[in-house]
């Protein structure tokens, strides 16, 4: 066995454990401030632009606002498409189009 | 003693657990990609098969999973290993800190569950779904449900990814399907002023940040996020209460 890659997991496991748990479990004993509670219901939404941001805008490690970065168009056309239609799906699907179409536009 | 061994038959408490099920359902597009592309950049690191799956089914963090991948190669002490995981997981902390006032009515052992199974995808959701309906009944099997589905999903993707490897065209582009589910999870939420200031705010420091090391940009991103939001919120209160004040 591996001692080196099993402590690895270990800690992974560890660390993936606290920090998903960690503050559920203290439970009742340690209630934030209203003021804290008031400002987690912000939450979702700054972490969900915070994790899809750099996905979109950064191409091969630099900021690329242009409409030759596959990933800025197909995420502006997939936003469109769900503000009509409210599909997830159909928002995936779009996307996906439109990075394969910028795929065979750039010869396979 | 009888409420322990008779949760799971209540057939509310199974109709929630599918419901969260299905409600995960749309996004599992984006959960396969993301999936095979975690599992296939395990073993193109070097990670031998059975680890990487072990790796996979216990640690369940696509993103610590990821940013432990080039410490394994470079041989880096395991503390060092777990430590930048730890890093790279410390959005959780705000997301179970806003999960909390939902669960703490539960028991220990179902909280730690709860925890364990926290996704971005379903944490996402469940806040979507409290904001809108409250304190719902079962929620905890909602919860369950959801995340249960999007483990499994998971799981299946990552194995195949480490499996097939080198049959996976990673340079397609696939694994953009994650982001797109997350967007179309971030839109309907910014459709209020404070909120969009967040994602406004959020979105361009967490691009900025991005070369901070074990994601910490990420971090920074939300929490500046959510200090815009907040300024903002009570800008938009402020000025309620004036018009409330002075009718024209």
């Amino acid at each position: 066995v591996n001692i080196y890659l099993l402590l690895i997991t270990l800690g992974m496991i560890l660390a993936t454990f606290l920090t998903r748990a960690a503050l559920l479990l203290v439970g009742q004993r340690s209630r934030p401030s209203p003021r804290i509670e008031a400002a987690l219901r912000f939450a979702p939404v700054c972490a969900l632009a915070a994790l899809i941001a750099p996905e979109i805008v950064v191409r091969s490690g630099t900021v690329d606002l242009s409409f030759a970065n596959p990933h800025l168009v197909a995420a502006v056309a997939a936003a469109a498409f769900f503000l009509w239609k409210r599909s997830m799906v159909g928002c995936i699907v779009v996307g996906l189009l439109v990075i394969t179409a910028f795929r065979f536009a750039a010869g396979g | 003693m009888r409420e322990r061994r008779t949760w799971y038959r209540d057939p509310e408490w199974r109709q929630e657990l599918r419901r969260g099920a299905r409600a995960a359902l749309p996004a599992a597009p984006g959960i396969v990609a993301w999936g095979v592309v975690t599992g296939v950049a395990m073993v193109k690191s070097g990670l031998a098969v059975p680890w990487a799956i072990l790796i996979s089914l216990t640690v369940y963090a696509g993103s610590a999973q990821l940013a432990s991948l080039p410490l394994i190669a470079a041989a880096q002490p395991f503390w060092i290993v777990a430590l930048a995981g730890f890093v790279t997981n410390m959005r959780f902390f705000i997301y179970s800190a806003s999960l909390r006032r939902w669960f703490e009515a539960y028991s220990l052992r179902r909280r730690a569950v709860l925890g364990y199974f926290t996704g971005d995808f379903t944490f996402a959701m469940f806040m979507q779904r409290v904001t809108r309906e409250g304190e719902f009944a079962h929620r905890d099997a909602w919860f369950l449900g959801a995340c249960g589905f999007n483990w499994l999903v998971w799981q299946v993707a990552s194995i195949v990814g480490i499996v097939a490897a080198t049959a996976v065209p990673t340079e397609w582009g696939l694994q953009f399907a994650g982001t797109l589910a997350l967007l179309a999870l971030a839109i309907p939420a910014c459709l209020q002023w404070p909120a969009l200031a967040g994602a406004a705010v959020a979105a361009p420091v967490a691009v900025f940040a991005r070369g901070l090391p074990f994601g910490l940009g990420l971090l920074i991103g939300i929490i500046a996020g959510i200090a815009a939001a907040v300024l903002v919120d009570a800008f938009v209160a402020q000025r309620k209460a004036i018009q409330q004040e002075q009718p024209p």
